[in-house]
Order: C-alpha cells, then structure tokens, then sequence
C-alpha cells in the first residue's frame, strides 16, 4: 500500500493526540456524548483504590480506546510520557519505601495517572476540531467564539508568513533556522529577526480584520 | 474581556495564535522537556506588552489552551488549559503590580519564572487528587517542572526587547519601564 494510501485510511498519525479520521461507533458519537464519558471515565480513576478496580477500569480504558480503532501504534504515541511519568514516580516509591513497601504504591499512582488521561485522548483522536467548536459555541460567549475561530483561521496563514519572514530575513544573512535554534547564542538575533516583523504584521491584520468585522456589523446593537 | 476594543482583542487572540504555530513546529524537531514553556511565557508577556490591561495575558492563555484542545495538541488532553491559563493568570498579576513589566528584564525573568513553575500546580492538584504524598508530590512536580522554568525565564527576557522596539516605533503604547 502506497504511503498517501495508508495515510489516508489511517488518517494523521503522525503526532500524539491529534484527530485520526475514522468511521467507528466512538468516532460517530456526538462531543457532548464523548465529554460525560471521559470525564466519568477519569473520575473513576481517582476513585479507584483496589487493584481489581485498576484492572477493570485499565481494560476498560482500552476496550474504549481500541474499539475507535486507532490502533496500537496511536496508542503507544499517546501514553509513552504518562509511562515515563509512571517510572519516575515508581522510583520515588521504591527510594522512599523501599521495594515491598513502595512497589503497590507507586504502581497504583502511576496507573491512576494515565487513566485520568486516557479517555481524554480517545476524545482527542476521535474528534474533529469543527464538532468540538459546534459543542464550544453552544457555551461559550459570543465575542469569545469569535475570537477562537479567527485566531484559528489565522493559525495557517501567520504559520504562511512566519516561513517568508524566516526565508527573506535568510537571504539577508540572519542566522535564521532549526540548524541555528539549537544555539543559545542565536536566540536573541533569531528572535529580532523573527518576531518585530512577524509582531508589525499581526498588529496590521489585526487592524484591518477588526474594521472588516464592525463593518460588517459585528456587535453592533441589535434595534428592536 | 469586553473592555478589549475588536482590535486589541485580535491582536491578544493572534498571541495565541503564535503560541500554537511554535508549539506546532518545535515538537517536530526539539524533544527537549519543558521547551514549549519558552514560547508560552514569551507570547503571554508580549501580549500584556501589546496591549497592557488587565486580563490580556489571560485571553491570550485561554485562546491558547483551547486552539491547542481543538488542534489536539499537548499532552493531557483537555487540562492542557490549565497550563496555559496559570501563567497567564500569573502574567496578569504580575502587570497589576508593575506597569512597565513587558519592557523589564528583571520583572520579566521573575514573572517568567513564577509562569512557568505554575506547571508544579497542575501536577500537584491532579496528584493530591490521587492522593499521594505531600514530599513525592513536591519531589516529582521538581522533577518535572525543572527544565520548563528555565525555559520560561529564557523565553521570557526575550520580550522585552521586542516590546521597547515595538514602543519605539510608536507601534504599541509606551510603558514605563
């Protein structure tokens, strides 16, 4: 199967966290819906104390998880930082208790940890953005959802012009780049280089997007 | 937030904007803990410099938080707000105090220090939630903030510069420094 194939069977997998398209019963699932389920899901993490308790809910947590099929590589992206998590906490059981003691313990924390997370994920990864904000909008202000979206809409087109100011501030010779973000030394000329321009230009958009929306009668008092 | 004019109001919401798009980029190519914290507190602190009122820095965090909820970005799924909304609470009572914090490197780097060790809060509310002990929770909270608060002062000091530029090019309101 070629590369574009998979990625589209399988969605964008690149990055932990993020939506993978699918056609599950979890991904068909309404946001409010999948919101009350992980929010019960993580509260009975924090309740759980037993260790059949831990079992169940861990089983549970991944039946959920695996039933929006994404897989076991999606998994793994998604909790390898709570499982370092788990080791350290499990070394600071160990060092404080010593191995009997601290063994249950530390295990018992780090499980509860990953599961208050988990079904978050599974909200995250099964999700669109545009579901979620036709949930956010029904809650949130009105100026505040305007905000959202256009900050959101401005997400691809200040990434746009981040690349040309980063590109012509290159050909003028400023260390300018990921070769030159590892050096501390940089960071200063970077930062000048990068942001006054990038800065002047979202102050301009800013002007000009806030006429177009008043021109456009964007809070202006409703007449009876 | 209503006492914000539409354009300051975009101005703070494309702070966040950049917040996002840092976030975005650098976890391509940096696995270094605690890295985002440098573009965090740099992008709060350049908000409260743009526009410097009370509750800027707060808007620019919790636009950021939820662009990064939306965009499935960070680790801990929806409490990803939090760690975007306490800086910025810090950032916002730190401005109460000192007027002219965006162009002070010194008020910066505290500031920038205090934003980032609130991440020790996240990880303490949701641990003593669990319920384990006071000294692992300090010791792992230590642990795991050590690196973000670097991050968060070095960020941080990069503001000012860029703020006193700003002022000087008459682009955004002077403050005293």
């Amino acid at each position: 199967m070629k590369k574009w194939e998979r990625a589209e069977k399988g969605g964008f997998q690149g990055n932990a966290f993020q939506y993978c398209a699918g056609n599950s019963p979890i991904h068909r699932l309404g946001a409010g819906w999948k919101i009350i389920l992980a929010v019960a899901f993580s509260a009975s993490a924090i309740a759980a104390r037993e260790p059949w308790m831990l079992v169940g809910l861990l089983a549970i947590n991944l039946a959920y998880y695996l039933s929006a099929h994404l897989g076991v590589m999606n998994l793994w992206r998604d909790i390898r930082f709570f499982l370092i998590q788990m080791a350290i906490i499990l070394v600071l059981y160990l060092i404080k208790y010593g191995f009997a003691e601290g063994l249950w313990p530390g295990l018992r924390t780090g499980c509860q940890i990953l599961l208050l997370f988990l079904p978050g994920t599974v909200l995250l990864r099964t999700t669109q953005g545009t579901q979620m904000m036709r949930s956010l909008k029904r809650i949130m202000p009105e100026r505040l959802s305007f905000l959202l979206f256009t900050s959101l809409r401005f997400v691809p087109f200040f990434a746009r012009e981040t690349r040309e100011i980063a590109m012509a501030q290159r050909l003028r010779g400023a260390p300018v780049g990921i070769r030159y973000a590892w050096n501390p030394v940089y960071w200063r000329d970077q930062f000048q280089c990068l942001m006054i321009p990038l800065m002047v230009r979202a102050l301009k958009t800013a002007r000009s997007a806030a006429l177009s929306a008043e021109a456009r009668g964007f809070e202006e008092p409703r007449r009876p | 937030m209503k006492k914000f004019t539409l354009q300051e109001a975009l101005c703070l919401a494309f702070c966040a904007c950049f917040i996002v798009i840092t976030r975005a980029v650098f976890r391509l190519h940096l696995n270094i803990p605690g890295h985002a914290m440098f573009f965090t507190m740099f992008f709060l602190i350049l908000g409260r410099g743009c526009v410097p009122r009370l509750g800027a820095a707060t808007l620019v965090g919790l636009l950021a938080g939820l662009l990064c909820t939306l965009l499935g970005m960070g680790k801990g799924g929806p409490l990803i707000l939090l760690k975007f909304l306490l800086p910025a609470l810090i950032v916002d009572l730190a401005g109460l105090f000192h007027n002219g914090l965006a162009g002070s490197y010194v008020a910066c780097a505290i500031v920038g220090a205090l934003g980032a060790a609130s991440r020790f809060l996240t990880i303490i509310v949701v641990e003593w939630i669990i319920g384990m002990e006071w000294d692992l929770i300090l010791q792992h909270a230590v642990i795991s903030s050590a690196c973000g608060v670097v991050f968060g002062v070095l960020g941080s000091l990069m503001a000012p510069p860029i703020v006193r530029k700003l002022t000087a090019h008459g682009l955004i309101a002077s403050h005293p420094a």
